[in-house]
């Protein structure tokens, strides 16, 4: 559909596509058709009062909608016309397609029928656009893994999973009780109780390698223990679209000072480290002085010197 | 309003129950609604078309009668108004709907949900498809999707600005061609219409406001586009580094060959971008010790320098 489609408009959009529906669910409570197209019952009935004065030239009961919801239900007849619903826009076309994509490289291997139907359906809507274009989308885990954990959380089961650690640069096999999933910037998270560390930890779903679900006990009674933020602060030297992004800055920080936290020591060294000539830790001293030495240390395996 | 909403309604049903192409005339003597000075049913009329089009609904035109091919006639053809997408089965509904639940809060989840309503009408019940893994959701880090998918759908200029990897703003104009999403990333591929050739953008990257324009040339696709949503070319040469055992968990994900040497390994790893690889070796510190190529190590040791020189 086009850019903001005015009230009026989308109104009669959706009497449009009330008649197509009304047809293929007769006798609808007001209410659930109300939730339906996500209005109130009264404007549902303004729209059925509307619609009921519309139909055929001639305008007279022959040729007129014939429509019914006195009684709380609504039924719809003589309306052949527009009885079929509308065609899919371009944009819900893509809109589909892109949901289809991401769903059918979440299913999991042995639901093998509904992979090929959803290929299949998106071969069928992708001709709907009529131009060559490409929609894709990805899930930022793979399918199996989503599985096992979804699965978990469900059951109040265990997941045993084998999770890269970035900051620490390492891979540890831990068991959790995952809790539930959510979304934080463009990435999705699982909050879960950590058995290895004896806390409830967040783990972003992409980083975990492996989850097999192994049984826990399952009454838990476990504080939350919050640890402390480490404050630093970075001079921005040049401009660079990695550093900018890696430490969250806006792009027009360059030469000034700025103060951050972090809970990871290990992500503040790497990310300065990683940041090269552009970025200029102040403090913490005692970071400062590591990153000194270390980049000393890695320099002299380099030139020999 | 709502007498407005009626005429729009009735013009609809009179030009798709036509059988026949109706003149101007006609169609202010027969629909309802139409009142006034000849003049302002014309104004009328100019605007509930352009309304209708808005609304996605084809106005044929076309000459009402073949021997006064003088007068215009107008329609609305039934195949262009209706849903066909064939037989639709309930395994295909329940697909569908999950599809659209994978907007849920994000960008397009209006266009999804009306197209399942427009679905839910042809009448077929969605088989219940029960996997909870399907908690997939697309991420909502844009807000500019409707904008670009119109303009995919037009073939439209792009307008915005966009940051080099060294952060200088540059104005890029695009032909869209293709919409992405990875990692939770949201990309956009088009045409750039200085270089003429297939760039992709993270929309996230965008510094500015995102405009269009139309596009009043035509515009050919790229026959053998294949998306890409790295930035930058795959490129054939490769880096030859040590990683200490147990270490550098992401450069091995890159690897695409491994060799075992005891207390290290040594893995060959494409090269994106110099920058790029740089940064990544030195995120892993003194577990990462780059071989070849020469240019590599040579960035990297200017990096070491800047950071002793900056923390001493």
């Amino acid at each position: 559909m086009s850019k903001s489609i005015s009230a009026p408009l989308l109104r009669t959009a959706r009497l449009l596509d009330l008649v197509p529906f009304l047809s293929s669910h007769q006798g609808i409570s007001l209410k659930e058709l109300a939730h339906h197209f996500d209005v109130t019952t009264a404007q549902m009935s303004a729209d059925l009062t509307t619609l009921w004065m519309c139909g055929l030239p001639g305008y007279t009961p022959l040729e007129l909608m014939d429509l019914e919801f006195e009684s709380g239900f609504v039924t719809i007849r003589n309306a052949p016309t527009l009885a079929k619903p509308r065609r899919i826009t371009f944009q819900e076309v893509v809109a589909l397609l892109l949901g289809l994509d991401l769903i059918t490289s979440s299913l999991p291997e042995e639901r093998n029928d509904l992979i090929t139907a959803a290929s299949a359906l998106r071969k069928r809507l992708g001709d709907q656009l009529g131009l060559p274009i490409q929609l894709s989308a990805l899930p930022t885990a793979s399918a199996e893994i989503s599985t096992t954990l979804a699965n978990a959380i469900s059951s109040r089961n265990g997941v045993e999973i084998r999770y890269h650690s970035l900051y620490k640069d390492e891979i540890t096999t831990r068991t959790i009780l995952p809790d539930h999933f959510y979304q934080s910037g463009n990435h999705q998270y699982i909050k879960a109780y950590c058995f290895t560390a004896r806390e409830y930890r967040e783990f972003r779903v992409d980083r975990i390698e492996q989850a097999t679900s192994v049984s826990v006990p399952s009454d838990l009674m476990v504080p939350t223990g919050n640890s402390e933020k480490i404050s630093f602060s970075i001079h921005s030297l040049s401009n660079s679209r990695e550093s900018t992004e890696r430490f969250g800055l806006s792009g027009k920080q360059a030469g000034n000072r700025i103060e951050l936290s972090s809970f990871s020591r290990q992500w503040i060294e790497r990310s300065v480290m990683a940041s090269g000539a552009s970025v200029f830790l102040e403090s913490p001293q005692e970071i400062r002085s590591e990153v000194a030495l270390k980049a000393q240390l890695i320099l002299k395996r380099y030139t020999g010197a | 309003m709502s007498r407005k909403i009626e005429r729009l309604i009735n013009l609809t049903i009179a030009l798709l129950a036509t059988k026949r192409y109706l003149t101007k005339a006609e169609i202010f003597r027969t629909v309802e609604g139409y009142e006034g000075s000849s003049e302002t049913k014309e104004r009328m009329f100019e605007r509930d078309k352009d309304d209708l089009r808005t609304l996605g609904i084809v106005i044929d035109v076309g000459s009402f009668d073949q021997l006064f091919s003088d007068e215009a006639g107008y329609r609305i053809l039934s195949e262009n108004y209706q849903l066909d997408l064939g037989e639709i089965t309930p395994t295909e509904i329940a697909l569908l709907s999950m599809a659209a639940d994978a907007w849920q809060g994000a960008a397009l989840a209006e266009a999804a949900q009306s197209a399942i309503l427009k679905l839910s009408s042809i009448g077929v019940p969605a088989d219940t498809i029960d996997i909870p893994a399907l908690t997939v959701k697309l991420s909502n880090s844009s807000n500019d999707l409707q904008k670009i998918t119109e303009a995919i759908a037009n073939s439209d200029f792009l307008i915005f600005s966009y940051p080099s990897a060294q952060l200088h703003l540059q104005e890029r104009t695009i032909v869209p061609i293709a919409l992405a999403n990875k990692s939770g990333f949201w990309y956009v591929s088009g045409v750039d219409q200085e270089i003429q050739e297939i760039r992709t953008f993270r929309l996230d990257r965008i510094d500015s406001e995102l405009l269009t324009r139309e596009n009043k040339e035509g515009f050919e696709f790229p026959g053998d586009f294949k998306l890409n949503t790295n930035e930058t070319f795959v490129s054939d040469r490769t880096a030859l580094i040590d990683v200490r055992k147990g270490k550098g968990h992401s450069l091995r994900s890159l690897a695409t060959s491994s060799q075992d040497l005891g207390e290290w390994d040594q893995i060959k790893v494409p090269i994106l971008s110099i920058e790029w690889l740089t940064a990544e070796i030195l995120w892993h510190g003194d577990d990462a010790y780059v071989h070849e190529p020469e240019d590599l190590r040579h960035n990297i040791i200017k990096e070491l320098q800047a950071l002793v020189k900056n923390h001493e």
